[in-house]
């Protein structure tokens, strides 16, 4: 008892609780709020700025992601495009080897049909030259009573005549 | 340094000699009052001694966290830096055991902490003292401990789920029956030998670690050089054991707010803290 006596003093203690309750209650407003604010809110500042960070990773993906689906889209596009340009020139050729056929051959036909005009010319020329020619024989035959062997050979001499002819 | 040890440690001789049987080292208001034993002063003030060096951590953790919390700067820096690395510290350590809404007991847990802490260490200062090393200190801190635990638990549970509680939860009619019996148990543990034990672990643990300091610098007086060594190594002895006994005192309040608490309370994962509530106090 005397030990008790000698170690706890009543009074020391009230004063020893009264000291504590004042550092805590000090403390508690003074330091551990602010303290447990600024780390509240920087805690929250970060979790923020992680989730804008987040967010904005995910939308330079999904930017990406369109970015490559427009590329290829461009690529698909030109090569629908050239593809197109490829074939509508062949058919352009093409028609122009039609066109070109067609006309050679429309040409081929007027040329064809030219000489045959200008044969039948001809023909209908030489066929009134002999004519005229055997006229003009007949008419020194009778004219020159010449016999058969002079007939030949005035005939002759006129094929010569005539071969001279330009 | 070996002379002005050596002047310390006579000094504490002769003042222990002078005070009769000498337990702990002597401080400065030891000295003054043996310089001057007619200045009613000095005699208060050594007769209060406890409550003063008391009052000197009070201030200086006071100043210093305060200095700290003052700040705010969102990128902290030196004293801010500490005390934002132990807030966190505790919050972590207070929330693990309490689950989230423990976070509401980290300034009262971490006053408590940071005080026993400083007030054991005040100790290894030449010519000053712990005041934990006075039994009436730690029985203040204790009665402080329980009656915020008791009044945590009122609030938490409510009145009467609270009494239910402090009478071990009766149920059958073999409960009603033991509930005097376990109101009178609960009370005489929970008010009577729950602040004993706090108290007196954490008085018996840093007086002896003083009386201990005490010792080896009766040994430097009495053995030049090799007591020192010995000096040294309790000196880091007491730093460690001082922290261990902060740590201890912090932990079991927390304990002790954690079985008062509601079971439903203990967050989501409960069992989980309940299991480990039990094995810490075991």
């Amino acid at each position: 008892m005397e030990y008790f006596q000698e170690n706890i003093r009543l009074g020391e203690v009230f004063v020893q609780l009264l000291a504590f309750l004042i550092v805590f209650f000090t403390l508690r407003k003074f330091a551990w709020k602010p303290l447990t604010s600024v780390l509240k809110a920087r805690r929250e500042r970060i979790e923020h700025e992680w989730t804008g960070i987040e967010q904005m990773k995910a939308e330079v993906a999904r930017l990406e992601k369109e970015y490559k689906e427009h590329l290829q889209k461009i690529d698909e596009e030109a090569r629908v495009k050239m593809q197109e340009a490829i074939q509508e020139g062949r058919r352009v050729a093409r028609e122009i080897q039609e066109k070109a056929r067609g006309e050679f051959q429309t040409s081929l036909e007027k040329t064809r049909a030219n000489i045959e005009i200008e044969f039948e010319k001809a023909r209908i020329e030489l066929r009134r030259e002999v004519a005229k020619l055997s006229l003009q024989v007949a008419e020194k035959v009778i004219r020159e009573k010449m016999d058969a062997a002079h007939h030949e050979k005035k005939a002759m001499e006129l094929i010569e005549e005539l071969g001279k002819k330009p | 340094m070996d002379q002005t040890g050596h002047d310390i440690a006579q000094t504490a001789h002769a003042t222990a000699q002078a005070v009769g049987e000498a337990h702990e080292l002597p401080n400065f208001l030891t000295v003054l009052a043996k310089l001057f034993p007619e200045n009613p002063v000095f005699d208060f003030l050594h007769r209060w001694e406890n409550v003063v060096f008391s009052l000197l951590v009070i201030g200086f953790i006071g100043w210093r966290a305060i200095a700290a919390a003052r700040t705010g700067r969102f990128i902290p820096k030196g004293a801010q830096n500490a005390w934002e690395a132990v807030t966190e510290g505790l919050t972590s350590f207070v929330t693990g055991i309490l689950g989230p809404r423990g976070v509401v007991h980290v300034p009262f847990l971490g006053t408590l902490f940071i005080y026993i802490l400083f007030d054991n260490w005040l100790g290894l200062v030449p010519f000053l003292k712990s005041p934990t090393s006075g039994w009436s200190t730690t029985i203040a801190l204790a009665i402080v401990t329980i009656v915020y635990v008791h009044a945590t638990g009122i609030r938490e549970q409510g009145p009467l789920n609270y009494a239910k509680h402090m009478m071990g939860s009766p149920q059958g009619i073999v409960g009603i029956a033991l509930a005097p019996l376990m109101l009178v148990i609960n009370i005489t543990v929970d008010y009577l030998a729950v602040p004993l034990s706090l108290s007196l672990r954490l008085f018996a643990n840093i007086s002896s670690e003083d009386r201990l300091l005490y010792k080896f610098a009766e040994l430097n007086v009495m053995y030049k050089m090799l007591p020192f060594f010995f000096q040294l190594f309790a000196n880091v002895l007491v730093i460690i054991f001082s922290l261990v006994q902060a740590f201890v005192f912090l932990l079991l309040s927390t304990v002790y707010i954690s079985l008062i608490m509601p079971r439903e309370d203990h967050d989501q994962d409960g069992k989980a803290h309940e299991k480990k509530a039990i094995a810490i106090h075991h």
